[in-house]
């Protein structure tokens, strides 16, 4: 008979996320949404748990925790990140966007609407990533081709929709008539 | 007849503001502060017998609630959608590593992993089974030592389809093709990963569990025996889910079961969610097939007989896999599509279920659809390959049409949409399939291929049907309640202009509850590509009772006229042909409220009985079936073996599209996930143990994999669907890969029976032939 001693849950299964309960004694300040903003964080924290769990900005989604999927994209300082592979540390002094504060008082963003119109939303659990993505590329490079806008969101998995009719709201944004 | 306003218009989902400003609230955004979190130790290894489990080191853990091992649980140990055979927590032996050997609530994740490092289990490892080919052999170990429902040793079933003389038709046949088709277990990949809540109600001293799950009632009634409870004690409820593809109808009941007892021994509420490792590792796959396909037809192309063997992997449980009648799963599917969507009077089929160490097999977009029909349009192509004759015009000469009888001996109606045909032409057209192609000379070589498919709406279970709420309120605005679940495929949405297109108001007047059995009565579960059918037509019901109400008070307190000369639109009543003198429903809905009229009413429909016999494989599964054609064209590199998809090209007969934008998100997402099937997507698995448990090793398609995905929506009205729609949800899967497959073909004229054709196998396939032909 072979036996053995099961000790350890295997490393791949440890998740990456929901690590709060060390002592949050760090302080770290961003801007948020165009708010400055100061937070007490443990150090180890992930920024997608302080977005998330610490101030209830659930739009962040996060499907994988291993940096894989882009469901939890975020825009930090101009550029497309992984919230699930960032410590909220690294973030002191940089500008954080997230899906909540793209829309405007009145008005969604233009490319929250084009998601709308050409039905680029099925179960959504990808979508705010899709967009965050969109918008980094769009505020960087305002005509991108069709293939620009694929490499852009390479890194975002969609499971529902194919990618056509994401592609097809990104370059309705790109190309719409001022 | 009427004239469609908001049926057949692409209007906004309803669910498509709050996705797109992530204000949608899915499962793990319902987490509070206040709920213990929960998590299982799987199975080390995937066959064992269980020696010994100390817990005593993780309960003595500050903060932990509770560890529960099997001798724990409050109820019954087993549950399963159609056999109760999945224990909550493995007692004696663990049969894949998705088995929990014990599960553990604590204050917080941290704790509740250190617990369960904490736990120590002593294990006997046995054989672990991963080709059901050997597992079904007689001196095979046993995986499960007693099962219900299992036939013989790991044998869980053995389904029969006979029609006709076979031998003889093969005996006189011109043509026998004969070949072995292998395709992989897949994971559907959801992006939302499984996850439970599970709190008492206090006021029915019950449970409350809200989970992603695709069918809330069969969840209540599955594990209300696991909880000790009866189950008008068990609310369950799925707020939107993050996209499910029938994984959902059963992961859901593995977080629940868990999350379930967890809250009833901590008297807490509990969260249990899965990390994507242990998703991969734990939760449903697409059954794994291997199929001995032969056909033999005539040199003009007809095809006389099938003969046909589908071993399938059911993995360690029954889950939707099937027994014999009346618990119809993907099983049975395998041999009502064995010939595809052609007529044949002579078919043979056998279906072998068979336990293997592996993640169980359970519903997937498709349900044994995609599995066969891979066989039958690789077999199709070479029939067409053999007497040389077009692949396109082989298949247009055996489809089933109007007055045909499918090998189950149901006879075709065009009443009910046979609308193959005119997707045959439409993708032929689109993708210019007569004009040749440029082969290309160097090592990138281009070829076009071919699939069709057949899939019929709506489940073959005995309880096939489903209900709904409507409420009329009196401000005019209605609501509908129904049990199917939001799970990206727009029902909700479908579902309001159903409702508002049948009753009379806008569409924005109707609002839609949905996946609450404490809020909307039972629908049925959302697979099978059934709800818009199934449900919608129960939803038009109690649309047209209300309506009825509305306009027999219209008519006798309003207009004094004859209630049939009434008419309702965008939430106005008046007399046909007189607008200017309207009424509004809200006026008309305060009177009727205040005559003890009643405004709630229940709509229930129900198809023609489905039938089918698992001896002999004859009856009338479905009442309807939908149809599609997919045509690619693919550029394989000869040096890498690796195929991109230029083109993909896919006509769905939907019957009537009620929402096209949805009908075409269907359709490309559909088609996406048959490029994945085809080429991309498959576990590795070594002794039961997955080795690709997350997203960059097990590789789903990304904007780089694929083309822009071609839709065209061919509408054959299905007589008994509502406004005439069947099914689209699984069908735009099933062709593709046969589609890729074909091209490959076409392109450097190799043959691979096996998928995904990743390009390890494409280089091997290329350089077996040149070595053959050397
Ligand atoms: S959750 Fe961060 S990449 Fe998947
Ligand atoms: S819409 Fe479901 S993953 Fe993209």
């Amino acid at each position: 008979m072979t036996s053995d001693v099961q000790l350890a849950t295997r490393p791949a299964d440890v998740s990456a996320r929901d690590r709060v309960d060390a002592a949050k004694n760090l302080v770290v300040s961003f801007v948020l949404n165009g708010k400055p903003l100061s937070v007490a964080v443990a150090p180890t924290e992930l920024l997608a748990d302080t977005l998330r769990e610490g101030l209830g900005l659930t739009g962040t989604k996060v499907a994988c925790g291993t940096g894989d999927c882009g469901t939890c994209t975020a825009i930090l300082d101009g550029e497309a990140v992984r919230s699930c592979l960032m410590l909220t540390a690294m973030v002191a002094g940089k500008t954080v966007e997230t899906i909540e504060g793209l829309a405007g008082e009145s008005d969604i963003h233009p490319i929250q609407q084009a998601f709308i119109d050409t039905g680029a939303v099925q179960c959504g659990y990808c979508t705010p990533g899709m967009i965050l993505a969109a918008k980094a590329l769009l505020d960087e490079n305002p005509k991108p081709s069709a293939d620009d806008i694929k490499e852009a969101i390479s890194g975002n998995l969609c499971r529902c929709t194919g990618y056509t009719k994401i592609i097809e709201a990104i370059d309705k944004v790109a190309n719409a008539v001022a | 007849m009427e004239k469609l306003d908001i049926v057949g218009q692409s209007k906004q989902r309803v669910d498509a503001l709050v996705k797109v400003t992530g204000q949608a609230k899915y499962s793990a955004d319902l987490r509070r502060p206040d709920m213990l979190i929960a998590k299982a130790l799987f199975a080390k290894y995937p066959h064992a017998i269980i020696k010994s489990i100390d817990v005593s080191k993780a309960e003595k853990l500050d903060g932990v609630a509770a560890v529960m091992t099997a001798k724990d649980l409050p109820g019954r140990n087993g549950y399963g959608i159609l056999v109760p055979d999945k224990p909550v927590i493995a007692e004696r032996k663990t049969k894949y590593e998705g088995d929990p050997v014990a599960i553990v609530a604590a204050v917080n994740l941290d704790t509740a992993e250190k617990a369960i490092a904490l736990i120590e289990v002593v294990y006997e490892p046995l054989h672990a089974y991963d080709d059901p080919r050997e597992a079904m052999k007689d001196d095979a170990v046993k995986i499960h030592e007693q099962h219900p429902a299992a036939e013989k040793g790991n044998i869980l079933c053995v389904l029969k389809l006979d029609r006709g003389d076979v031998d003889k038709a093969f005996a006189e046949a011109d043509i026998v093709i004969e070949n072995d088709y292998e395709t992989p277990m897949v994971d559907h990949a959801y992006l939302e990963p499984d996850i439970a809540i599970a709190e008492l109600d206090s006021t029915t001293g019950g449970l409350i569990l809200t989970s992603a799950g695709q069918a809330v009632y069969a969840t209540k009634r599955c594990l209300a025996p696991v909880f000790g409870l009866p189950q008008s004690k068990v609310r369950v409820v799925a707020p939107v889910i993050g996209g499910g593809f029938g994984g959902k109808e059963d992961s859901t009941l593995d977080v629940c079961a868990v999350a379930g007892v967890l809250a009833l021994k901590t008297r807490r509420p509990v969260y249990f969610e899965l990390t994507r490792a242990e998703v991969f590792r734990t939760t449903g796959k697409r059954h794994a097939s291997y199929i001995k396909h032969r056909l033999a037809a005539n040199r003009d192309g007809k095809i006389v007989a099938i003969d046909v063997q589908t071993i399938l992997d059911k993995g360690a449980y029954v889950s939707m896999g099937g027994t014999k009648a009346p618990l119809h799963g993907v099983t049975m599917r395998t041999l009502v599509y064995a010939g595809g969507t052609y007529a044949i009077p002579n078919a043979r089929a056998r279906a072998y279920s068979v336990f293997t160490n592996h993640p169980y097999s359970c519903a997937f977009r498709g349900f044994g659809a995609p599995q066969v029909q891979f066989a039958v349009e690789c077999q199709i192509d070479e029939l067409a390959h053999r007497i040389g004759m077009d692949p396109v015009a082989v298949r247009t000469l055996n489809m089933l049409k109007d007055g045909d009888m499918t090998i189950t001996g149901q006879i075709m109606k065009e009443s009910r949409g046979l609308g193959l045909g005119e997707c045959i032409q439409k993708v032929t057209q689109r993708i210019k399939w007569d004009q040749p192609i440029d082969h290309g000379k160097g090592p990138v070589r281009r070829g076009k291929g071919f699939g069709a498919f057949i899939y019929g709406t709506g489940i073959p279970l005995a309880f096939e049907g489903s209900s709904a709420f409507a409420n009329l309120e009196l401000d005019g605005t209605l609501n509908v309640a129904v049990s199917s679940t939001e799970m990206g495929q727009g029902i909700a949405t479908t579902v309001a202009q159903l409702a508002a297109q049948t009753f009379g108001v806008k569409y924005e007047s109707v609002d839609v509850v949905f996946s609450d059995t404490g809020r909307s009565p039972d629908s049925g579960p959302t697979v099978g590509s059934r709800s818009a059918v199934m449900v919608g037509n129960a939803v038009a019901e109690a649309c047209r009772q209300l309506r009825s109400r509305l306009l027999e008070v219209a008519g006798k307190q309003f207009f004094q006229a004859d209630p049939s000369t009434l008419t309702i639109k965008d939430g106005l009543v008046y007399v046909e042909g007189r607008p200017e003198n309207a009424e509004k429903v809200a006026t008309i809905a305060a009177r009727a409220f205040v005559s003890q009229v009643p405004l709630s009413v229940i709509g229930t429909w129900f198809p023609p009985q489905p039938t089918f016999n698992s001896a002999d494989g004859q009856g009338e599964p479905y009442h309807a079936y939908g149809f599609g054609a997919h045509a690619v064209e693919i550029e394989v590199d000869t040096e890498t073996g690796v195929i991109n998809v230029l083109r993909s090209v896919l006509a769905c007969d939907v019957g009537k599209a009620i929402n096209p934008a949805i009908v075409e998100g269907q359709m490309e997402g559909g088609a996406a996930q048959a490029v994945g099937y085809g080429l991309m997507e498959e576990p590795i698995m070594a002794a039961g143990v997955m080795q690709n448990t997350g997203f960059h090793n097990y590789m789903i398609p990304t904007t780089k994999d694929l083309p822009d995905l071609e839709s065209v929506i061919v509408e054959h009205s299905n007589e008994l669907g509502p406004y005439g729609a069947k099914g689209i949800g699984e069908p735009p899967l099933i062709a593709g890969a046969p589609a890729i497959r074909n091209a490959i073909y076409d392109a450097i004229g190799v043959k691979i029976n096996i998928i995904p054709l990743t390009p390890r196998r494409v280089l091997e396939a290329i350089r077996q032939q040149a070595g053959q032909a050397r």
